[in-house]
């Protein structure tokens, strides 16, 4: 392997010296291991450490990169990404490679995400370190914890704002740690923690407890549908940290950012130009964004895929247009707007509402639902709901049609690599 | 395939009528509109069929046109997991 030197070689950024605290050990950007890498390099990151040491190293020397993880690139992409002049760098561990099979000119200063691959195959979208910085003005002081796959947006959100600002700490989560991340956030000090909402449920439901000893001041939702009953749970727990929600994506980069406690976003913030900001719209019912951190080769208004509902003064993000709408006999019904009537029942910490063929009508609103309660075998702890009453607790706050029909407890809250229950 | 006996299957819609907070009548003859028993009820009865059997069930609206009562019900689900 060579070290690429296209770039300036060697000048780490204003955050150089925050402290980073990864499997354990703690020490700054700085002092995480020196990777030498060929350009253009895919790193299979198996640890969150060295997955920071390669974004350190693209922050220092230009190097063209994606980062991701072994399980995010099946044998077909790698060897696309072979195809395409990549060199496969399994990061830590031994230094085994995966020579492109045709080379090219590196392109200095260009950074490759991987899409989450909700709806088919991963894509290939291109940033640099500059596009992905999108907190740009001063912030107090924060130890932040990143739960995040490596290489995803969200990642790379948490992670240039820890290389870029001095006084923004980071403590990664290893996919082990992840049940347990209240216990290693308290002992590292972490007061501001980005994550999905279906991490934050999983949270409340596992051990509140644990989590309320987190001196949180900023807690940060975004990648899936954010309602108000996470938003409010969050808020009895951490009263005087700020919450936050974000709308996000590999393409259009960071949309919208809201801080008032509340789920959507302002109607008035639809069709809005401002220099250097993204202008929303919504289009048959989508969402629509014309940005300046598109991903690179992407121009003008990008229809995200996202539904959109205009409910009062706010516009609502209920869930992927392919997936969201649910036609029962001929009534369009929202999942997205069923997950929330179901999410706002008191026993109730999570559930994802699908589609299920029936004959006669076509489909009919199905869910899955797990209680509160402490994670046990059980689905139904005791005090949790039957089907029966969340059927009438729906049926109070719906049309008929809208009713989910079978509703089957689950004993914990299912949770993918990207953090998402894909709702 | 497990084939649901015409008790079992009155069970099942049993469990339909209780979650709309209604119940079902012992009479047979009983109207389907006089109780409540509407199509989506009948899907998701359908759909509680094809649960304990691990079938999927194939029926649509013009054969059901003379089912009226809940034998007419009972009878048209037991027929069905026989074809």
């Amino acid at each position: 392997m060579s070290l690429d030197t296209a770039h300036p070689a060697g000048a780490l950024p204003a955050g150089a010296d925050n402290r980073v605290v990864a499997a354990g050990g703690v020490r700054s950007w700085r002092e995480l291991p020196e990777l030498t890498l060929p350009a253009p390099a895919v790193v299979l990151a198996h640890s969150a450490r060295y997955a920071l040491a390669a974004a350190r190293h693209h922050a220092a020397y230009g190097t063209e990169l994606l980062i991701t993880t072994a399980g995010r690139v099946d044998p077909a992409m790698r060897d696309e990404l072979r195809d395409t002049g990549f060199t496969l760098v399994e990061a830590d561990g031994p230094a085994e490679v995966a020579a492109p099979t045709r080379t090219r000119r590196a392109e200095a200063g260009r950074l490759w995400l991987l899409t989450s691959g909700t709806t088919g195959r991963p894509k290939r979208v291109g940033h640099t370190l500059e596009s992905l910085t999108t907190v740009r003005g001063r912030q107090p002081d924060r130890t932040w914890l990143c739960p995040y796959t490596p290489g995803t947006y969200a990642w790379w959100q948490v992670v240039t704002l820890s290389l870029t600002q001095p006084g923004q700490h980071l403590v990664v989560v290893e996919p082990e740690q992840l049940d347990d991340w209240p216990a290693l956030a308290a002992a590292h000090g972490v007061d501001a923690v980005s994550g999905t909402p279906t991490f934050w449920r999983r949270a409340l439901h596992r051990d509140p407890d644990t989590l309320a000893r987190v001196p949180l001041r900023q807690l940060t939702l975004g990648g899936e549908p954010v309602d108000q009953a996470i938003l409010d749970r969050l808020r009895q727990v951490f009263p005087s940290a700020r919450v936050s929600w974000i709308y996000a994506s590999s393409e259009v980069g960071a949309a919208v950012v809201v801080h008032d406690g509340r789920a959507g976003f302002p109607v008035e913030w639809l069709d809005r130009a401002a220099p250097d900001r993204p202008t929303l719209g919504v289009r048959d019912g989508e969402l629509v964004v014309t940005s300046p951190y598109h991903g690179a080769g992407l121009t003008g208004p990008v229809r995200t895929g996202d539904r959109v509902e205009v409910v009062g003064d706010r516009v609502l993000i209920t869930g992927r247009l392919d997936t969201d709408e649910i036609n029962v006999g001929g009534s369009k019904v929202s999942a997205g707007r069923v997950r929330d009537v179901l999410t706002a029942h008191p026993r109730v910490a999570w559930a994802r509402v699908t589609a299920r063929r029936a004959p006669l009508l076509g489909h009919l609103v199905v869910a899955e639902v797990v209680a509160h309660g402490s994670p046990s075998p059980r689905p139904d702890p005791p005090g949790a709901p039957d089907e029966a009453a969340l059927v009438r607790w729906c049926a109070d706050r719906l049309p008929d049609y809208a009713v989910p029909r079978r509703i089957r407890l689950l004993p914990e809250i299912p949770v993918k690599e990207t953090l998402k229950s894909d709702v | 395939m497990t084939e649901l006996s015409r008790a079992r299957i009155r069970g099942l819609m049993g469990e339909v009528m209780a979650n709309q907070g209604k119940v079902l009548p012992d009479d047979d003859a009983a109207e389907l509109r006089e109780i409540g028993f509407r199509s989506l009820d009948f899907s998701e009865l359908a759909l509680r069929v094809e649960d304990e059997t691990e079938e999927e069930l194939n029926f649509d609206a013009p054969g059901l046109r003379r089912i009226a009562t809940v034998g007419d019900v009972l009878d048209f689900l037991a027929e069905l997991q026989r074809q």
